[in-house]
């Protein structure tokens, strides 16, 4: 159970400031993720995206807003010198070949490894060095680009003309002259009252047919009531046939040079048109016209930014209003049941029962609120892979589905890493290298498949390789060499495979960069079940292995089963209950010294809840109750003297200076004012499996 | 439930007394003021720092938490949060005692989920102290306390409230 979550020592301010920033910081590095992949040739035609850019740049200036707006110097001027090179990279001063542009995904890195520590203390002396060091670099990388030669002199354009130009057009024009495209300027005139359509008119047309570079108000003579524009234009297109486009009234193109054969043969007919892309993760990026001043910094949105935790504290009030409504529950049930009262309790209880829908509704509302869509990690996980491509390169795509799904935002937050590291460890060790998957019959490149479903309060996220699968007489060599099992363990194949969930496992000897060190799937098991999920493995030798996830869809309300030992109650996520039994005390057998079940044939190890939390269980009965858990596929039964019904529980981390309490996943506080521990089952669950390993 | 104003009346605007001290005129030397909570333990005084303090409540219904040291007594619920209760008895190796209609639970300020509640027999007041009247403590019990000051005749301890609160490792 995850209720308990490690709050940074940070001021109200900052946490706003921290959570804006890397919502811009992601946005600024899926943009230099794209630019890399342009950059490798892997996507586009290997020439900057000028909007692509201008989207970084508009993330880097956002970040050194925000960072001057907090006081933050260091993380401002480091914004300020991004802000240097892409401009630089925009202008055409900067080439994307350039040792600066690796150090802008070096500089976004430091900005986000930064920001996890603004709110310590010692925060501005700690960043002020490896800015300082970063900055040194981007300014040396910077003024190492040679000055380009000015080709824009040679033009047959009033040199008036050229001065009017912003210094973004004239890299447009150079770039176009490089690129060999004619440069023509176009002389028209519109009614002063109508000027606007016809130039958005005439634009248009320009723009089918090549760029616009710069729309200027000429200083020529006009009739009456008349205005003069000059538009400079970039195309592919020879003189004659642009005039015939721009079949517009007191319309003149004119060629002022360019159209050389320096160009590229392959130049592509409008710069405009993006080539299609093939990644489906960066379909977002939409074809945006070129040319245009740099779009308003301000987004227009109907979205309210709130902090998590005002969530939580609603959450809260509707958990206590939903004790109350039991309390109110009990007392008409009470009512109801003497005859003298009978009509008040009718009422009283009719009137419960609306309001136990509203509350419903409104608990449903706030934890719909809650929820986010499983996108902005599968966009993670796909920058992350293209990445990895880059740097092994090594062919496999990344294909996802249901990133619409919604979850809790604290689940997705702590969902990134367990999926991460599932992700990884295909591409890096499930996936083979393109010649044996030729070999193998298989397309040289491999495919990832991501899929998210959601299945009643549960999602599961299903990652699917075509790679190499994993053998599972391998992995139970490897589990008898590292003394997991013994050689005479009589396993099943899915038992056996689970054995790659245990700590100390690991299918490669050679620990990979990619895969971390010493990481294995045990902490993805350990992360899933710490949100009360669990992971599951199956795999086709040859054909692939699948990894199933599945998560509960929120932690802020869950059912519990109440139980009682003694006179102590505890609570008991349902998610993780699979039946809970009534037993005779004499059906419990003991095997050496620990107590089991016969369930069905299968042994059930057992636990009583008395003995591990050292309470008096004072119960004379013959019977007890025997709650099974689940988690993952280990099973477990814990002895509890009596069950005592289901309750919506609004876990609360016990604060106080002793922080965590093993088998004690939090309380959660009742309608009489008392509080109830929920049992951490994650813990008391490996608790008996580690016991049982140590016997 | 009692707040800190019930018997903080008598303070004023403490902070603004002890600035003009701690600024006072040059020609006086600075009195620095320490604004302490007093209470009672078994038969003795004891006091601890005014600021560390966010709420006094009354003794209510606590839930013992297994796998914890005794000092632990339990948890109480505060408007939705769940807060451990130290018995200071215990923990500064005093006889225990049954609770009276005078015991309180004092409640601490805490960053990152430690807000805690100390556990006391009565609530007494809020006193001043210049820092010059403070004199290290004699040793003992368990080095909890670091100061005392003379209230009248009788020495109060002052309650290292950091010390009280560390606990090795979460057994």
């Amino acid at each position: 159970m995850a209720a308990r979550r490690k709050k940074a020592r940070k001021s109200k301010a900052q946490r706003e400031f921290v959570s804006e920033a890397e919502e811009t910081l992601e946005g600024m590095r899926e943009g230099l993720a794209d630019l890399m992949d342009q950059r490798a040739g892997l996507q586009g035609d290997g020439e900057v995206d000028p909007e692509l850019v201008n989207r970084i740049f508009r993330a880097a200036h956002s970040l050194k807003g925000l960072a001057g707006m907090f006081g933050l110097e260091g993380l401002s001027n480091l914004a300020h010198h991004l802000e240097d090179v892409l401009d630089g990279l925009r202008l055409g001063r900067v080439a994307l070949d350039s040792p600066a542009v690796d150090l802008l995904d070096e500089a976004a890195q430091l900005f986000a490894s930064l920001l996890e520590r603004v709110g310590e203390a010692d925060f501005d002396e700690a960043s002020v060095a490896p800015i300082d060091e970063l900055i040194g670099r981007i300014d040396a990388a910077v003024s190492a680009q040679p000055e380009t030669a000015d080709e824009l002199s040679g033009l047959d354009l009033d040199p008036a003309l050229l001065r009017a130009l912003t210094e973004y057009e004239e890299h447009r024009l150079r770039e176009n002259l490089r690129r060999g495209r004619h440069l023509y300027l176009v002389d028209t005139s519109f009614e002063i009252l109508a000027f606007e359509e016809g130039l958005a008119e005439i634009s248009e047309v320009i723009r089918g047919s090549g760029e616009l570079v710069s729309t200027l108000p000429s200083p020529g003579e006009a009739p009456e009531s008349q205005i003069r524009f000059s538009l400079l234009v970039a195309s592919e297109l020879p003189e004659a046939e642009l005039s015939t486009q721009l079949d517009f009234p007191d319309t003149r193109v004119r060629s002022v040079g360019g159209g050389s054969d320096a160009g590229e043969s392959d130049a592509k007919a409008s710069a405009s048109v993006p080539v299609p892309d093939p990644d489906p993760a960066d379909q977002a990026t939409t074809p945006v016209e070129l040319g245009g001043e740099l779009d308003s910094l301000r987004s227009i949105s109907d979205t309210v930014r709130v902090d998590i935790r005002k969530l939580d504290e609603l959450m809260n009030l509707v958990g206590e209003l939903s004790m109350q409504r039991t309390q109110v529950e009990q007392i008409a049930n009470r009512l109801a049941e003497d005859f003298a009262t009978a009509r008040v309790g009718d009422e009283l209880g009719r009137i419960h029962k609306l309001f136990d829908r509203k509350l419903k509704e409104l608990q449903s509302g706030v934890l719909d609120v809650r929820m986010v869509p499983l996108r902005q990690v599968f966009e993670k996980l796909s920058r992350v892979v293209r990445r990895l491509r880059r740097e092994l390169s090594k062919e496999v795509a990344l294909e996802f589905s249901g990133a619409d799904t919604e979850l809790d935002k604290l689940i997705v937050e702590q969902l990134v890493d367990p999926l991460m590291h599932v992700v990884r460890n295909a591409f890096d060790h499930a996936i083979e290298a393109p010649e044996e998957r030729r070999e193998a019959g298989k397309a040289a490149e491999g495919t990832i498949f991501i899929r998210a479903i959601q299945r009643g309060n549960h999602v599961l996220i299903e990652v699917q390789d075509d790679g190499r699968g994993i053998a599972v007489e391998r992995v139970r060599e490897l589990a008898e060499a590292r003394d997991l099992i013994d050689p005479e363990d009589v396993l099943s194949d899915k038992e056996i495979l689970d054995l790659v969930f245990e700590p100390g496992f690991s299918t490669r000897e050679s620990v990979t960069e990619t895969s971390g060190r010493g990481v294995g799937m045990d902490v993805v098991r350990t992360n899933l079940a710490a949100l009360g999920g669990m992971v599951e493995l199956s795999t086709e030798p040859g054909r692939g292995t699948t990894v199933s996830l599945t998560l509960p869809i929120t932690l802020a309300i869950i059912q519990a089963l109440i139980v009682g030992v003694g006179d102590q109650r505890y609570a008991i996520p349902l998610n993780s209950v699979l039946e809970t039994l009534s037993v005779d005390v004499e059906a419990i057998q003991r095997s050496e010294g620990r107590e089991l079940l016969n369930l069905r044939g299968d042994a059930l190890p057992l636990r009583r809840l008395a003995d591990e939390f050292e309470l008096d269980s004072s119960c004379e009965d013959a019977k007890r109750f025997v709650v099974v858990l689940g988690l993952g596929d280990r099973r477990m039964g814990l002895v509890v003297d009596t069950l005592e019904g289901q309750q919506d529980t609004v876990i609360k981390p016990i604060q106080g200076p002793i922080q965590q309490v093993r088998g004690i996943a939090g309380a959660t506080e009742q309608g009489d004012g008392g509080a109830i521990l929920v049992i951490d089952v994650a813990s008391i669950v490996d608790e008996t499996v580690r016991r049982r390993d140590a016997a | 439930m009692s707040g800190l104003e019930s018997f903080g009346t008598a303070g004023g605007d403490w902070r603004s007394i002890a600035r003009d001290a701690a600024t006072g005129r040059e020609d006086e030397a600075p009195v620095v003021l320490r604004e302490l909570l007093v209470f009672r333990l078994s038969d003795s005084s004891y006091a601890m720092p005014v600021d560390r303090v966010r709420e006094i409540v009354r003794l209510r219904a606590m839930t013992p938490v297994p796998r914890v040291p005794d000092e632990v007594r339990g948890v109480i619920t505060l408007r939705g949060e769940v807060v451990q209760v130290i018995d200071l008895r215990m923990r500064l190796a005093l006889a225990t005692a049954e609770p009276s209609r005078h015991t309180r639970i004092i409640v601490l300020h805490g960053e990152d989920d430690r807000v805690t509640g100390v556990l006391v027999d009565a609530v007494r007041e809020v006193v001043r102290v210049p820092e010059e009247e403070l004199r290290p403590a004699t040793g003992g019990e368990g080095d909890a306390v670091a100061e005392l000051f003379l209230s009248g005749e009788e020495f109060v301890s002052i309650v290292d409230l950091d010390r009280v609160l560390e606990f090795r490792g979460d057994e």
